[in-house]
């Protein structure tokens, strides 16, 4: 009885540590038939591919200009004493 | 008995009688003269005679000197040298009133009544009468150019002429803020090529043309600072203009020369003089000794500081504290020379105060004058900075719509007398590489604007 007991241990063992090769296999050729697939459902979207326009962003920055001529007549009226 | 005590009285009262500025005045000591004259009326009645007794000293001492002395004090007296440095310092201190009331009454043969006047228009101006403004204009160069004439010499005349051109260029000044741009011209185009004040009315003139959007004359006007003749006159603001001119005639890669020789070869010169100037910014003795020696110590690498200072000299102002210090040296070596001990120690430490005093006013006005230069870089750094980004956005926005300005690089030409605008005063010259003397002030670009757009053809 011990003896069968121990084979039967063993065997079990050998079960957990062993390794099982799987070999997956892919299909080496499939066809599909596109004009025979039929999607079910609503078109909710326009029916060309569109980008919408946009404006680049302008600068347009404001630059200095003088209007008057202040600080020159400041300096002036102070460049004589 | 009674005869000789009379005598007695008499010959003391006789020498009571002479004050002692009038001892001074006598032996051309005139500094120590104002001193003493102060000391001895200030508590007195103010008389017709004692008004005009300071206006004889202040001839010889001039009004500057009066700077060191009290307000209240000055406000005893009413001379019209002492109307003026009021009226003066209420107008700086944008009191209008008060200084229309001291400027409104000086009398018309004084010799401050010009600069009385061109100080009168500007307050005026800000007042928003106009009228007034140009009666008081008409009447400093009226009178500035009797006095010119009637000059005893050469710098006194100097000195009215100068007073003259400020009116005239206040007043072009002054249409300008109003938008009366033609009005200006008029007043800008009465300054000779030979005046003091001439390169400096070109910027100015440039700006007229700006606002007229009259981009080749403004440029023309600015290409004169390239000259040799007023390479000690360098103005960032100029560069500017000529970059915004270009840059309204949508001639972009014109900008962008001015642009990056601003960078690449003023501001350098900038730094330097930052840095020469920040190095002795406590100085009370720098500035001064920059002026009266010539700017003698500057390395050959700081040239462009040397020209600053050059600038400076020219001032009236300059001109006018120098002359006080020369007074002031002859007066203290007199004393020295010729009068007792006690005299000299009453006197010395007044004369050595005014001494010092107008030397840190030279030296303070200098340093105001460079450090008020310096702070206008910023300024035109930061707007040739976004005058730069706009070019490149401009250019690239170009290149993304596949479209060219319309003068190609490689047919444009550098301009045709077609595109020059020209009255019927005004002369033209073609720039054939040289700056002619009488040309100068004169030059208009004929740049046709570029900012029409065309498409660019597939190949």
């Amino acid at each position: 009885m011990k003896i069968v007991l121990l084979i039967l241990q063993l065997a079990f063992i050998e079960s957990a540590f062993g390794e099982e090769k799987v070999i997956y296999e892919y299909k080496k050729y499939e066809k599909f038939d596109l004009g025979n697939l039929e999607v079910q459902g609503e078109l909710i979207a326009p029916g060309d591919i569109s980008v919408r326009e946009r404006d680049r962003k302008k600068f347009n920055l404001d630059f200095y200009e003088r209007k008057d001529f202040s600080s020159f007549v400041k300096q002036d009226i102070e460049a004589f004493r | 008995m009674k005869w000789l005590m009379l005598f007695t009285l008499l010959s003391t009262s006789s020498v009571m009688a002479k004050p002692l500025h009038e001892t001074y005045l006598e032996k051309k000591y005139y500094y120590s003269a104002l001193n003493e004259f102060f000391f001895e009326t200030y508590n007195k009645p103010i008389t017709e005679k004692v008004v005009n007794k300071l206006e004889e000293i202040l001839f010889f001492t001039g009004v500057e000197i009066l700077e060191d002395y009290d307000e209240d004090l000055l406000l005893k007296y009413p001379s019209s040298s002492i109307r003026f440095i009021l009226g003066r310092k209420y107008y700086q201190r944008g009191h209008t009133k008060k200084a229309l009331k001291y400027l409104e009454n000086i009398h018309p043969k004084h010799r401050y009544f010009p600069e009385g006047k061109m100080v009168e228009a500007q307050v005026y101006f800000k007042m928003g009468d106009k009228s007034k403004e140009e009666s008081a204009v008409t009447k400093c160069v009226k009178s500035a150019a009797v006095l010119e004439g009637e000059a005893a010499n050469e710098k006194i005349a100097r000195y009215y002429k100068m007073i003259e051109e400020v009116c005239l260029i206040n007043a072009a000044r002054n249409s300008f803020t109003r938008g009366e741009y033609s009005q200006a011209l008029t007043n800008y185009e009465k300054i000779p090529k030979t005046s003091y004040k001439w390169p400096y009315v070109l910027l100015e003139k440039a700006w007229v043309h700006y606002q007229l959007k009259d981009y080749n004359r403004a440029l023309g006007l600015l290409s004169t600072y390239k000259s040799p003749l007023l390479d000690t006159y360098f103005f960032p603001e100029a560069e500017y203009l000529s970059a915004l001119a270009y840059f309204r005639l949508c001639l972009y890669d014109d900008s962008l020369i001015i642009l990056n020789e601003y960078y690449q070869s003023y501001r350098p010169r900038f730094a330097q003089l930052h840095k020469v100037l920040s190095s002795h910014k406590n100085s009370k003795v720098f500035f001064y000794d920059a002026l009266v020696d010539d700017a003698e110590g500057f390395n050959s690498n700081e040239e462009f500081v040397k020209k600053i200072f050059t600038r400076l000299k020219k001032q009236i102002r300059f001109s006018l504290d120098s002359n006080t210090i020369y007074k002031l040296n002859r007066e203290i070596n007199q004393i020295h020379a010729k009068e007792p001990k006690e005299t000299q120690l009453e006197l010395m430490p007044h004369l050595a105060d005014v001494r010092e005093n107008i030397k840190t006013k030279i030296n303070y006005n200098a340093k105001k004058d460079i450090f008020d230069f310096l702070q206008t870089v910023p300024l035109y750094s930061a707007e040739l900075f976004k005058l730069n980004l706009e070019i490149v956005s401009r250019q690239r926005d170009l290149l993304y719509k596949s479209s060219q300005l319309t003068t190609d690089k490689k047919k444009r030409t550098r301009g045709e007398f077609s595109n020059v605008k020209r009255s019927s005063i005004e002369h033209f010259w073609k720039f054939e590489g040289e700056f002619w003397a009488d040309e100068l002030g004169d030059y208009s670009l004929g740049l046709k604007s570029n900012c029409a757009e065309v498409k660019i053809e597939e190949k």
